[in-house]
């Protein structure tokens, strides 16, 4: 563009300086009009007019050409977006990350432990308490599906979670269909990594059977008013520990309808001040035939997120607790007060191997739960304590153990009593040690340490669930 | 008993489904920024609901129930975008139930949209710490980059009420031409900043530093979100005695104590500012808070003798 401003304007002078000498030496020209070096410069003259006038046509089109192209970028940048066409497809409205969809969100999750204990099995012992792949996206506008993949030392590789869940229903509903934790009480349903502590509380543990994993379908409605109301009721095959276990009668390999496990969970929220806020949950979930299981929970959760930059960051409060009302098939003998056993029928000697004295079905009530807080400190720590109660059906008891050791009738009654202290070098790494004081009622109290360390590796996102 | 009963029953139902008289546009905003721009623009129209705080670190706004119900009652969710609400936004939304404020619908306000990020990282490597995929997301301390914001924004509300565009019209209009005069006169009192060297605590001012010359020689964060180490900090304070540099500016997200300490190792001074709009003490709006984070600045760099 400048070489051609350039060649024009020399053009323009010579033709100018050209058009002077024409204007002075005319009446020389007059006489010399036959002179051959004038008709050389009539000749270029001409030429260089012929080229003017063609470089001043290419400069208003040009001209014409930049005007157009202002214009339109004036509109452009004046112009409301595209509106979409066919309600949906149109110019981005958002700058968002790139999403394949032959490539779901994919995280692992490596969560490694040592552990040492003063009884029981004491000793040292390196483990992975979990080895989690978790993979998620969406399927279509309307169910997004997810899938968790455990392996520990202990249990091998299991398929844990394997969901869909709707996205697009009315009315504020959402279902979640497949193999999924139940929405159980505030622990239950969180995976072992996202736990504040390094054990689930031995409570959830007992009483549910660690996660509260289900088979089955889940409906969630979230009231549409201001304050937070959410209901959940599902239906499963059963829900933690009864997991896979046999039905009492079956047709065909299945359940009848009263023979599966249902559950409501109520839930809400009130910000108690800008910075304090508490959250309440009631979860009652039973097998209606025979009434062969009934639990009922609450939990309460208090929160001081202060969102400041001191050095003390905030803390929780959390307590949970549970009441189970369970009937066990193949029940071994019960013990007075005295420690020894109540026999069906005392005439006959009590052998756990010839005669174990199984009285059949019974109901047993149980009651557990915990209490803790963990305070946030600076950007990276974290500090708590936690205290868990718990007791067991009889027959998590040993009866072996019931021959050697003086038996109690509150052999099954825990107390666990911890405190625990968490470091995260990053957003994706985490350190956390924690002492536990094991009480057993009519066993040695047990000491156990246990240090930590978890990472997460690829795709991490933060759930509302696990807040 | 049973008509007290239905009578009780009926003025829940009505309560639960009773939706205001006035049509104002119900609009939740991920930042104060965003707040501050959408009432701007949006007036009497819109209703604004912030989440986050001004004094808040964005990387760590608590993810409160409450907000779940204002999600899902929306006409419109603002965000400022580039990633900066990842760890609290998407969980809020997935459980909102509300499809038309998902991102990439119709009433996802993304303010970034005409935004050129600068820092876009050219792999996702979490060695070099925690890195925003798009870029760095901290464009709104940059007043220039502000109008971007506001255009976006306008748009955004045109789109999800068209009945009321002339209001976001007339509002957008009226927002540019208050930040341009700003920016006028940020201009000459910023000034004094240009060539300026300084360390931040986190990587959040580079769009600050382009627009006003401020040359950053590092951060007291180690890298993005990753803490401190006694190595880093100790060859941070070593490179600015190399640079002479002396200006140490702590947003008020952050650690106090550590810039104090890193100010008087240096002899240099530390300056106080806001990533987000209202953090600083008597700011509101995004306005003055630009205008107290360049006053702070400006009265750092006069102390140091600058």
């Amino acid at each position: 563009m400048h070489r051609r401003t350039h060649r024009v304007a020399r053009r323009a002078g010579l033709v100018a300086g050209l058009a002077a000498c024409a204007c002075f030496t005319a009446p020389v020209e007059t006489r010399a009009a036959d002179s051959p070096e004038v008709a050389k410069l009539k000749t270029e003259l001409t030429a260089t007019q012929g080229e003017l006038s063609q470089t001043r046509a290419e400069l208003s089109k040009t001209q014409e050409t930049v005007a157009a192209l202002a214009k339109r970028v004036d509109a452009m940048a004046s112009a409301p977006p595209q509106t979409a066409s066919y309600g949906g497809a149109g110019a981005p409205t958002a700058r968002l990350s790139p999403v394949n969809a032959d490539n779901p969100a994919i995280s692992f999750v490596v969560d490694t432990a040592l552990q040492t204990n003063t009884h029981g099995d004491g000793g040292v012992g390196f483990s992975l308490l979990s080895g989690e792949l978790f993979i998620s996206a969406p399927i279509d506008p309307f169910v997004r599906g997810y899938a968790s993949i455990n392996g520990t030392s202990d249990e091998g590789f299991d398929v844990e979670e394997a969901a869909l869940v709707t996205t697009a229903l009315p009315w504020n509903l959402t279902v979640k269909g497949g193999r999924f934790f139940s929405d159980v009480g505030r622990f239950s349903h969180w995976h072992n990594e996202a736990l504040p502590f390094v054990d689930r509380p031995p409570s959830i543990d007992r009483l549910i059977g660690g996660e509260s994993r289900s088979e089955g379908v889940e409906l969630s409605w979230l009231a549409p008013i201001e304050h937070f109301v959410q209901i959940t009721g599902g239906v499963y095959n059963s829900i933690g520990e009864q997991e896979g276990a046999e039905p009492v009668s079956s047709v065909f390999g299945r359940r009848s309808f009263s023979e599966l496990t249902w559950l409501i969970r109520p839930q809400t929220y009130f910000d108690l001040t800008d910075t304090l806020n508490v959250e309440v949950g009631g979860t009652y979930f039973g097998v209606p035939q025979r009434r062969d299981r009934n639990l009922y929970g609450v939990d309460v959760t208090v929160r001081h997120q202060p969102g400041t930059s001191e050095f003390y960051q905030g803390t929780t409060f959390g307590v949970e607790w549970m009441w189970n009302d369970e009937k066990f098939t193949d029940q071994r003998p019960r013990f007075d007060t005295a420690g020894a056993p109540l026999l069906v029928d005392p005439s006959v000697a009590f052998d756990p191997s010839s005669n174990p004295q199984v009285f059949g079905d019974g109901r047993f009530y149980r009651q557990g739960g915990y209490a803790y807080f963990e305070s946030f400190f600076g950007r990276r720590f974290s500090a708590g304590m936690r205290f868990d109660y718990s007791e067991a059906p009889s027959d998590d008891v040993d009866v072996e153990s019931l021959y050697t050791a003086p038996l109690s009738p509150n052999a099954d009654r825990i107390r666990t009593y911890s405190a625990f202290v968490t470091y995260l070098p990053s957003e994706f790494q985490r350190l956390r040690l924690q002492l536990d004081q094991i009480v057993a009622q009519g066993q040695k109290n047990d000491q156990r340490v246990t240090l930590q360390w978890t990472a997460f590796l690829g795709s991490h996102s933060h759930g509302f669930s696990t807040r | 008993m049973a008509f007290r009963l239905a009578s009780l029953c009926l003025v829940l139902v009505s309560a639960i489904l009773a939706q205001p008289a006035a049509a104002l546009l119900r609009v939740v905003a991920s930042l104060p920024d965003v707040a501050d721009m959408t009432r701007q623009i949006g007036g009497d129209q819109v209703e604004v609901v912030t989440i986050a705080e001004g004094g808040q670190d964005p990387h760590k706004v608590p993810v409160k129930p409450s907000f779940v119900t204002k999600l899902n009652r929306a006409d419109a969710v603002v965000v400022q975008g580039l990633g900066l609400e990842h760890t609290y936004l998407p969980a809020l939304l997935e459980v909102a139930r509300n499809d038309a404020i998902m991102p990439g619908n119709r009433a996802y306000i993304d303010a970034s949209l005409y935004v050129d990020p600068l820092e876009v990282p050219s792999s996702q490597n979490r060695t070099q710490g925690e890195l925003h995929p798009l870029g760095n997301p901290h464009f709104n301390l940059d007043p220039v980059r502000g109008k971007q914001m506001a255009r976006a924004i306008a748009e955004g509300l045109e789109r999800v009420d068209p009945d009321h565009a002339a209001t976001y019209r007339d509002g957008l209009s009226r927002y540019l031409a208050l930040l341009d005069r700003k920016i006028a006169e940020w201009e000459k009192l910023a000034a004094p900043l240009r060539g300026v060297k300084a360390v931040s605590y986190h990587q959040d001012l580079i769009y600050l530093a382009d627009r006003y010359g401020i040359e950053l020689i590092g951060t007291i964060e180690d890298k993005p979100g990753i803490p401190t180490t006694p190595g880093h900090l100790q060859d941070l304070i070593a490179r600015m005695g190399e640079t002479n540099t002396k200006l140490v500016i702590r947003e008020v997200a952050y650690d106090q104590a550590l810039a104090d300490t890193i100010a008087e190792r240096t002899g240099g001074r530390v300056a106080v500012v806001s990533s987000l709009a209202g953090g600083l003490p008597g700011t509101q709006g995004y306005v003055d808070s630009i205008e107290a984070n360049l006053k702070a600045l400006v009265s750092a760099v006069a102390a140091m003798g600058g």
